[in-house]
């Protein structure tokens, strides 16, 4: 049997086999020795600052073979700490590392350049896990920040009236480390992203329980550069980017990655590649994700930075009150001569209900609402011209729309020279809102070679002026059991192309 | 005595015509219990319908109510019931910061008001500090930071002004910016099983009452990171009279129990009777009149003071004189036990008192006037002091020479303290520029050997002394007299 | 011309004021006086802060100030208003160590610093050396009592040192520890440090220029202990507890 695998199984069976290796690093991690963090003269009062207790403890189980250590119920503030390779940081239930509401108890590490109260850089087998806490209290710290920036003791520009991204501490940044395990734990209320896992080897998170939105820029999980990844059965609401995947360095990849079974909220995107994205993707499974009130899209591919995005798979989405779906997006921003690409994008078996309303009201810190008179966006997967998105299929999909699209609101044809004034928008950020109003109300394809539908279904609830589907400069396109529903639409028109060649409807 | 009969007469019809007056529930108004929500000018418009109807209660039941500056208006009765939270609002600019007293619950010229009931006031006021000294660091508030604090604009939890008949009962208040509770001018003001922790942030003082007329301080608890139960008079034309104090525990990283500093008007008619005071880094009782005030008929009884830096110090100063200089007349001081301690007493409380820059060993207690300004008819009875002893005169030196005895600085103008002469050359007392006093009963202990004498009399005209008792390991001196006429020793 | 000179030459001036030594109160930068907050992030950014621009005086006024161990920086004074301690915290693991010499406050070829005023630095020793105790009895500390406990103040290599004023009690092992140093003025300090065994009040060696006068201090080791060879050094009116006068032979 073994000799006839198909392409397909055999990416398969690689990703098992990377999860099952990743398990065996988890159980030599559980054989080693446990320390308990009080016998080190921690105070769990919710008060002492145990910042270089704990560093002590860490380094001196570092130095000695490895092993936990345990953090028994209670809190322990502390400021930056540093992980050593063979230990893990072990919270127990009830167990909560609360992070100092001084800014000045972080370092800002020279090497990353960033704030963090979990540090790890160049180290192996390390971890996290338990059912505690990690609570960054990252609401006072920022404003504590922005205290310090308006007294003129601290340098930042305060753009946005927030300090930067990196003067500000996230709860964990691992640089470079290899066999990093994360479980059970819960990680809340950063002062900036949430935790970052940056050119990691063999990195397995399961079971996180992650709520991120006590500030700006409160990503939920950051994976950049990382080869090698598990992340399954974990939960993140979050205020910006909730399940994110970056690429910030042209040289390095994010690849061989698994994302299985988890559920995200979000006021930016769901399940995202980017913004930074100079290296790349590559070799993504992603299984039954669930995306609900989430701002922005579902699903963002966006290789803007020079930066590839091949072999993503992503299978059994639900996507539940979520201001758009899939969003694939070819930019040149900060490309630098190197040339961005996508292919090979396969999204099956999705569901998706897309609101006439703000998906994200009420939550803290909501996204930002747009200067758009714009009707509901449709997804969309709009490359450049010469920088083309290859090879999409989009199978056993249904997504239900508002419709309603007035063109008295907002307004925009499907007229050749309608369609040229949508802008190329080559160097922008790339969002799904980015074009204002767009011609289609379920999908919108430009600057694409080879994009397959197949059993796809597109529900307006109401009526909308604009067609479904528009595709505009696409080489090869295949609708295969393509089903519209929208009221008062007989005999219109639903799929319009322009410009482009070997459009196959069965 | 007739007079607080008639106070306490007059509380009782109070209670009577409460009982009649009409209950409103916080609710009513929209006043959220939930901790997060700022009530301020809801809870504002509660006190104020319910002045304009007449009067009634508010009551407040468990939950925590945050809040800024409320003003409190006649005829109402703030009720806080068991679990319930008064919570103050950590951002400076939800206090009334534009007047001279800011405070979290602030009343002027109001009738008939009270706070009762077993629930809290909290401050926050370690944070509110922080908030305002943030402010000032940014340039938006202009403090000049003398100490690296804010003089101004910190709110106390309660400022009461010009106001009658107020009651304040069973209430805990805690964690202010500065003092805790101020009633200014105020007449019929009856405060009883109260409960003050104050140690969120300098100046904590736990109870002032300035220039007050009839008040009745009964069976509560204070603790403080300043003077805890505190008389003060800021105006030269009032004064603070007819005060009772009973069955009060006090612990200080300042004085217990204090008159002043602030002494303009004076104080008239007091008795302090049966209380405690602990772990307090300065004086167990400190009587000042540094700005001019008239001090008369004082009586202290029953005060028992345990592990305190000093027992009593009485002062005449100078630091104001356009009022003239002060004067100090008819105190007795009765049935006084107090310990002193070789460390210091308030360590490991949060704001302990500030260490001096003081090479002294252990201060006697000190009854000092200024020359030409005797304090006179001081009575002290029953009185027993024990002292740590073991003073090293290679550390701090002051002999009984004359050279030594008038090298002590008469300190006029300084800020009264008992530990201002730095090294004083007796153990028990030192007493200078005193007229008529009498000592019956009264027991000096030290612990350790001692280089100086127990007693030590600087221009003291008139003394009698009765019943003294020593007790001390090794060389005993007992009293050296100098400049002084009329000593009887029985 | 000239008034384009002029404005170089005020751009100048208004520089060179800038780095001109300030005052600072410890609050600007968010110490705590509350004698709970660990400040020592605070008072470490703070000392960087007035080292990088210009230098000057931190101020701690009255309240106690509890931290770990911090590093002086070139041209930083640390002044302690009267009623100001600076309390050392109880874990051993909040010291640092320059030369195998644990203290609370560490100078490294620092040049012109200082701690003045009345205030105190307060060791904390008894409750440190519990710590060290318990951590070597665990196993977690390893290394011996001696090698482990810190003192109040230890200066290596620094130049222009000022101490003037201060109280320094209770130090886990001895007071003050100045190696390689040159040109230290101590004057009118306080030395309390006999509650642990074997505390010195001041330990000098390879030093050039000490001067120390108008002193008292009360010690369970010796008060002056010189190691190494020190150049100038004087002592003068400086007594210790049994009102001895030190010397600058012993």
């Amino acid at each position: 049997m073994a000799f006839y695998k198909t392409e397909k199984t055999r990416k398969m069976s690689n990703t098992k086999l990377l999860i099952a290796a990743i398990l065996m690093l988890f159980v030599f991690q559980v054989s080693a020795k446990d320390y308990n963090i009080s016998d080190f003269g921690a105070k769990a009062d919710g008060i002492t600052v145990n910042t270089r207790t704990i560093q002590r403890a860490i380094d001196y189980i570092s130095e000695h073979e490895g092993g936990r250590l345990v953090f028994a119920p209670g809190n322990y503030v502390t400021g930056s700490i540093y992980v050593k390779s063979d230990v893990t940081l072990h919270l127990e239930y009830g167990a909560t590392i609360l992070g100092s509401t001084n800014p000045f108890d972080y370092v800002k590490d020279p090497k990353v350049k960033w704030m963090s109260m979990i540090f790890a850089i160049n180290q192996e087998n390390i971890g996290i896990t338990g059912k505690g806490t990690i609570n960054g209290r990252g609401f006072i710290t920022a404003n504590n920040m922005v205290n310090y920036i308006h007294r003129g003791i601290y340098k930042d520009d305060l753009k946005y009236d927030r300090p930067r991204e990196t003067n500000r501490p996230e709860n964990i940044y691992f640089r470079e480390c290899t066999n990093v395990i994360i479980t059970d734990i819960t990680l809340r209320d950063p002062a900036s992203w949430n935790q970052t896992y940056d050119q990691c080897k063999n990195l397995y998170v399961d079971g996180i329980y992650v709520d991120s939105k006590s500030y700006w820029n409160n990503d939920g999980i950051d994976i950049v550069d990382c080869d090698g990844v598990v992340l399954k059965n974990s939960y993140f609401d979050a205020a910006d980017d909730v399940l994110c995947f970056k690429s910030h360095d042209a040289n390095s990849i994010c690849q061989n990655v698994v994302v299985e079974n988890c559920v995200g909220r979000s006021s930016a995107n769901g399940l995202k590649f980017g913004t930074v994205s100079r290296g790349g993707f590559r070799n993504f499974k992603i299984k039954n994700i669930t995306i609900f009130d989430t701002f922005r899209s579902a699903i963002t591919f966006a290789a803007v930075d020079g930066g590839l995005i091949e072999n993503i798979e992503v299978d059994s989405v639900r996507s539940i009150n979520t201001g758009n779906v899939i969003f694939l997006r070819i930019g040149d921003r900060w490309s630098k001569g190197k040339k961005p690409s996508m292919k090979n994008i396969t999204i099956s078996n999705v569901y998706a209900e897309v609101p006439i309303g703000k998906p994200d009201i009420g939550y803290n810190y909501e996204g930002p609402i747009e200067d758009n008179p714009r009707n509901i966006s449709p997804a969309s997967i709009v490359g450049l011209p010469g920088y083309r998105i290859e090879n999409v299929k989009l199978k056993n999909i249904e997504i239900v729309y508002p419709g309603a699209g007035n063109p008295l609101y907002a307004y925009r044809g499907t007229s050749t020279e309608e369609l040229d004034s949508i802008p190329e928008m080559r160097d922008r950020y790339p969002e799904f809102s980015q074009w204002k109003e767009l011609p289609a109300w379920g999908f919108y394809v430009r600057h694409a070679d080879g994009v397959e539908f197949e059993n796809v279904k597109l529900v307006a609830d109401k009526k909308d002026y604009r067609p479904s589907i528009v595709i505009d400069d696409v080489k090869g396109t295949t609708f295969k059991d393509v089903i519209f529903d929208e009221p008062e639409s007989e005999g219109k028109e639903q799929i319009i192309h322009s410009r482009s060649s070997d459009v196959t409807i069965k | 005595m007739n007079k607080l009969k008639s106070i306490i007469l007059l509380f009782v019809l109070f209670c009577f015509l409460n009982g009649s007056a009409k209950d409103y529930n916080a609710s009513i108004f929209g006043i959220k219990s939930n901790g997060t929500t700022l009530n301020t000018t809801a809870i504002q418009k509660a006190i104020d319908y319910i002045h304009e109807e007449g009067g009634g209660h508010l009551n407040f039941y468990v939950g925590r109510y945050l809040t800024g500056t409320i003003e409190l208006k006649s005829d109402v009765q703030i009720i806080l019931h068991e679990g319930a939270i008064l919570v103050g609002s950590t951002n400076i600019y939800d206090y009334n910061i534009e007047m001279p007293n800011t405070a979290l619950v602030y009343a002027k010229n109001a009738d008939n008001i009270s706070i009762t009931g077993l629930g809290v006031i909290d401050g926050q006021g370690r944070d509110v500090a922080y908030s305002l000294i943030d402010q000032v660091h940014k340039g938006i508030i202009q403090d000049e930071l003398k100490y690296d604090r804010p003089a101004r604009r910190r709110p106390k939890g309660i400022y009461l002004r010009e106001c009658k008949n107020v009651e304040i009962s069973g209430i805990t208040i805690k964690n202010t910016a500065e003092w805790v509770q101020m009633y200014d001018q105020c007449e019929n003001l009856k405060i009883d099983k109260i409960t003050v922790d104050s140690k969120a942030f300098w100046n904590n003082d736990g109870l002032d009452i300035v220039d007050c007329k009839n008040v009745l301080v009964t069976n509560s608890f204070i603790d403080s990171s300043d003077d805890a139960i505190c008389f003060k008079s800021h105006d030269a034309t009032k004064m603070c009279e007819n005060v009772e104090v009973r069955n009060c525990v006090a612990r200080s990283s300042a004085s217990g129990i204090k008159f002043g500093t602030v002494t303009r008007g004076g104080y008239k008619n007091f008795k302090i009777i049966n209380n405690k005071v602990y772990d307090t880094y300065r004086s167990a009782i400190t009587i000042a009149t540094p700005d001019g005030g008239e001090i008369e008929n004082i009586l202290v009884d029953s005060l028992n003071a345990y592990n305190t830096g000093n027992a009593v110090y009485l002062r005449i100063g100078q630091r104001n004189t356009q009022n003239g200089t002060g004067s100090m007349n008819n105190i007795t001081i009765q049935n006084l036990y107090a310990e002193i301690p070789a460390t210091k007493p308030d360590e490991g409380y949060e704001y302990e008192g500030p260490i001096e820059d003081l090479p002294r060993n252990i201060s006697p207690a000190s009854i000092v006037g200024l020359p030409g300004y005797d304090i006179s008819n001081v009575t002290l009875r029953n009185i027993e002091i024990v002292y740590p002893g073991g003073s090293n005169p290679k550390y701090a030196y002051c002999g009984t020479k004359p050279a030594d005895l008038d090298g002590i600085p008469e300190m006029a103008e300084k800020y009264p303290e008992f530990s201002q002469f730095k090294e004083l050359p007796a153990w028990g007392f030192y007493v200078r520029h005193v007229k008529n006093l009498t000592f019956e009963n009264v027991k000096l202990t030290a612990k350790d050997s001692e280089y100086r004498p127990a007693i030590v009399f600087d221009d003291v005209k008139g003394a009698n002394l009765s019943g003294m008792q020593y007790s001390i390991p090794g060389k005993l001196k007992k009293l050296i007299k100098y400049k002084s006429t009329g000593i009887i020793l029985k | 011309m000239t008034k384009y000179k002029l404005f170089i030459f005020s751009l100048f001036f208004i520089l060179t004021l800038n780095l001109s030594a300030k005052d600072y109160k410890a609050s600007l930068f968010g110490v705590k006086s509350d004698g709970v907050t660990l400040n020592t992030g605070s008072i470490q950014y703070a000392i960087d802060y007035i080292s990088e621009n210009g230098g000057g005086r931190l101020i701690f006024y009255v309240g106690r100030y509890l931290t770990g161990s911090f590093y002086l920086k070139p041209n930083v004074t640390i002044q302690l208003e009267e009623g100001a301690v600076l309390v050392g915290f109880h874990s051993v693991y909040d010291y640092f160590k320059l030369n195998d010499t644990n203290a609370l406050i560490l100078a490294d070829k620092a040049e012109n610093i200082g701690i003045t005023g009345k205030g105190v630095i307060e060791g904390n020793g008894k409750a440190v050396l519990k710590s060290i105790k318990e951590q070597i009895q665990k196993g977690y500390l390893e290394e011996n009592e001696t090698q482990a406990k810190p003192a109040l103040i230890y200066f290596d290599g620094c130049k222009n040192v000022t101490l003037n004023g201060v109280i320094m009690r209770n130090a886990c092992s001895d007071v003050q520890v100045y190696t390689g140093c040159s040109n230290l003025k101590i004057n009118k300090i306080t030395v309390k440090s006999s509650v642990l065994p074997e505390s010195k009040g001041l330990v000098l060696s390879d030093c050039d220029g000490f001067s120390l006068s108008d002193s008292f201090f009360e010690a369970s080791g010796e008060e002056l202990s010189s190691a190494g060879n020190s150049k100038n050094v004087s002592v003068t009116n400086t007594i210790n507890s049994k009102g001895n006068k030190l010397n600058a032979t012993k």
